[in-house]
């Protein structure tokens, strides 16, 4: 009796076991992905794919810690310099490839000696790869730098087979059309346009993974259809749909839809060097009359939460400040005290580019309203809007307000801090991005230090203290943190969604 | 058709280069510092002054040399199968479009003030009405999301051009109708008409052979019109039924200030049309004897 109950129970574990494998996943996404090489790409539907196909030394979890994937372990020098890794044996890329320290090195010279897309990410940070034996590679920095590790959990740090370098690489449009990694699925098809198929790698190195027989992406351009396809059964996932369809989704019970945080902060710049904005208190009075709370329930349909830090709540190094609360009063006598009692202001916004863009930046024109300041809000079109702020004509630096979101790819601070906050990025220099051309050295050399701190409590410190100032200093209207909405069919299950805006299915299993 | 080529290529290439926004700020994305944009910018020669950049398009044109600036492929890769597949939409549904429009034309013309008539000016007026993307979504609703019987949008089978195809035919077969209606009634009062009806001869020969052969010219070239706006991408059904064609590819890169894309897909939409309204002249000497002996 008791044997056959032991086998009973061996065969139910076989038999559910099994039953986790199987199915192809159809995913449909908003337009084709540009290239598939990973360090030539800088859209979100690129990367997404390039995460499935391709693995980088290093891998983000759901909630943002790092863990090791190609690279078993690692150690950082004493001194920050030399971040040394012990890869992983026996893994192949899907031509055959072998992956060990040669693989890193090739991948890591390629990208540093050609003007790829991401480049960016390693020049002026990595001096040198070295190969120290056949699973042991070194990376050399130019200086410390703190983010080190996340900058290679990256998808510009997925790691293409050397093969496909020696043979493309000359060629980057070319290589991107390839996509040879070492991740749990291969391409199989791109129809230029159309849709873009994997199929699950056999030889994969995690045991027993993936258990899905391929995804394919389809592409879909109109928001609408996405949503559609998701009801009639064409699509089994799609990411952020628009949020007045929400509730339809919700209301049907063959789906799931989960509203995950998302690193974004949407924030209204100021022009820290023109009048009368380079007065703080204008600025700190403009911050108090938003009643952001309002703002998300109502603009954003409560996919979004109050911010208090240029750092969304989920980012690494975010400390709360307690931020602006909503006192329209204190806003008043702050305009009063500034002499600026009948503001007017021009708001730029884009329209479309985030979720409900254009509708906050006309609540926002309402309630600044009641403190009496009077806005003129002018949608743009993104790439229009884009010249316009990092213009580098002198001439074209008088805007006043404008509407924009950020999130860092790197899932740390450091990566908000710096482009946006730090002197060396005002126009002309840098990465042009500090739009509100705010400048404070106090706040520089924290930003600085950041980069280069190894110890996590002065590290968090550090962060604290510069939270602390951006926020009282205010170059921005700090509105709210987004949120990533993604459904997706009830049978599917391990659907991850990480803050950098990815939704990763190589985990995920259709429960049959 | 050459002058009209070089004409399309100066004014979509002016146009292009009149609108703000910079190609190279936009591919660089988030982070990207100035010295990246300058690269990308120099890459594809954006740092140049603009006639260097016009004759460097029009040599690229002539030695196929040309990448899009944005996935740095080969512009005919990426432009052909998207045209192809422009091509099958238009095909469909001026076919779906001729076959309806022509159909209730007749009728409606024949049997002038009926019910049958109300009928068919009743649906083309809603047919000319109808806002394309409203009826494509609406199309969606009933046979994809709540009958299952056709898929929701993409590429695949046969099935997959049936809804994008109806959509856009519905609109065009309405224009179709109105105007087959009303050549056909124009013919109808001709003289020779009545004569043939005087002589016995049968309704039905009468109007096929004498009234619709007379009305067909200002029909054709409706529907060959209709047909080169259809190649020129239909941007709002692609768009709904994610029908991977032209004209939403020429949209996107626009937003994406692809230039190389933009400039070769609007001289590509240019030439068909040219192409379709030879192909239209062709067929009115078919169908008219006299035109070929003028």
């Amino acid at each position: 009796m008791k044997r056959l109950l032991v086998l009973l129970l061996v065969t139910f574990v076989v038999i559910s076991f099994a039953a986790k494998y199987g199915g192809t996943l159809r995913f449909v996404m908003g337009s084709d992905a540009a290239s598939l090489l990973p360090a030539n790409q800088t859209d979100n539907i690129s990367a997404t794919i390039c995460r499935h196909v391709f693995e980088g030394l290093v891998e983000f979890d759901e909630k943002l810690n790092l863990m090791p994937a190609l690279a078993e372990r690692w150690e950082v020098s004493s001194d920050g310099t030399v971040y040394t890794f012990y890869l992983r044996k026996g893994v192949k890329f899907h031509d055959g490839a072998e992956f060990n320290a040669q693989a890193v090195k090739k991948y890591y010279d390629y990208v540093l000696n050609n003007s790829l897309r991401r480049t960016g990410l390693f020049k002026g940070i990595i001096k040198e790869t070295r190969v120290v034996d056949e699973y042991t590679a070194q990376f050399v920095l130019e200086k410390p730098f703190s983010p080190f590790l996340y900058r290679l959990a990256h998808e510009g740090a997925l790691i293409a087979s050397p093969k496909s370098i020696d043979e493309l690489g000359a060629d980057p449009g070319k290589l991107g059309r390839v996509a040879v990694g070492t991740g749990p699925f291969m391409l199989k098809e791109w129809k230029i346009g159309e849709r873009i198929e994997l199929v699950k790698n056999p030889n994969y190195w995690r045991e027993g993974q993936p258990y899905l027989d391929g995804i394919v992406f389809n592409i879909i351009p109109e928001d609408v259809t996405r949503v559609n396809q998701l009801r009639a059964g064409d699509a089994d996932v799609m990411f952020n749909p628009p949020p007045a369809l929400v509730p339809t989704l919700q209301k049907d019970d063959r789906l799931i839809v989960r509203i995950e945080p998302s690193l974004r902060v949407i924030y209204i710049g100021m022009n820290t060097k023109k009048a009368p904005l380079n007065d703080v208190r204008v600025r700190q009075a403009l911050n108090y009359a938003i009643d952001k709370s309002k703002l998300c329930s109502a603009i954003m349909r409560n996919l979004a939460i109050p911010a208090d830090s240029p750092l969304s709540k989920y980012t690494v190094g975010y400390v709360s400040t307690g931020g602006y609360p909503y006192d329209p009063q204190k806003a008043k006598q702050l305009l009063k005290e500034a002499g600026q009692e009948n503001l007017k202001l021009e708001l730029l916004t884009p329209k479309g580019r985030y979720l409900n863009d254009y509708e906050a930046a006309i609540a926002v024109q309402g309630m600044l309203k009641e403190i009496g300041v009077t806005v003129d809000v002018k949608p743009m079109e993104w790439a229009t809007y884009l010249s316009r702020l990092s213009s580098d004509n002198p001439d074209d630096w008088n805007y006043e307000l404008f509407l924009l979101g950020w999130a860092p790819s790197t899932g740390e601070g450091h990566w908000v801090l710096y482009p946006l906050f730090h002197s060396d990025n005002i126009k002309p220099n840098g990465t042009r991005d500090n739009n509100a051309m705010y400048s404070n050295p106090v706040v520089d050399d924290l930003i600085t230090k950041i980069g280069f701190e190894l110890d996590k409590n002065k590290l968090m410190q550090d962060y604290a203290e510069v939270q602390k100032l951006i926020v009282q200093d205010a170059p921005w209207i700090f509105l709210y943190n987004m949120a990533n909405v993604v459904a997706f069919r009830k049978e599917l299950k391990d659907v991850w969604i990480l803050p950098t805006e990815f939704v990763i299915i190589k985990y995920a299993w259709f429960d049959k | 058709m050459i002058p009209v080529i070089l004409g399309v290529s100066i004014i979509s290439f002016s146009i292009m280069h009149m609108i703000p926004g910079d190609p190279a700020r936009i591919i660089a994305g988030e982070g990207a510092t100035k010295q990246d944009i300058e690269a990308i910018r120099s890459k594809y020669g954006l740092d140049r002054p603009l006639i260097e950049q016009y004759f460097r398009f029009m040599k690229g044109i002539l030695t196929n040399d040309l990448r899009s600036i944005k996935t740095e492929r080969p512009i005919l890769k990426e432009i052909s199968p998207r045209f192809l597949n422009t091509v099958q939409l238009a095909v469909v549904s001026i076919f779906i479009s001729s076959i309806i429009g022509i159909s209730l034309g007749i009728a409606s013309a024949v049997r002038r003030n009926t019910w049958l008539d109300s009928f068919a000016m009743f649906f083309s007026l809603i047919g000319v009405s109808m806002p394309i993307f409203w009826l494509g979504i609406l199309l969606i609703i009933i046979f994809s999301v709540f009958l299952g019987w056709l898929p929701s949008g993409g590429k695949g089978g046969v099935e997959h051009i049936i809804l994008p195809a109806v959509t856009l035919g519905l609109a065009t077969s309405a224009i179709i109708a109105r105007m087959t209606r009303a050549s056909m009634l124009e013919v109808l009062n001709q003289d020779y008409v009545r004569t043939a009806k005087a002589f016995g001869l049968a309704k039905r020969k009468v109007v096929y052979k004498y009234v619709l052969r007379n009305a067909l010219i200002p029909i054709i070239t409706v529907i060959g019109l209709q047909f080169g706006y259809l190649l020129g991408g239909a941007v709002l059904t692609e768009s709904v039924f994610g029908w991977p064609g032209l004209g939403r590819y020429v949209v996107d890169s626009i937003f994406n200030r692809d230039y190389i894309a933009v400039q070769v897909g609007i001289m590509i939409i240019a030439m068909s049309f040219v192409l379709v309204n030879l192909l239209v002249d062709i067929f009115y000497a078919l169908i008219d004897p006299r035109l070929r002996r003028g």
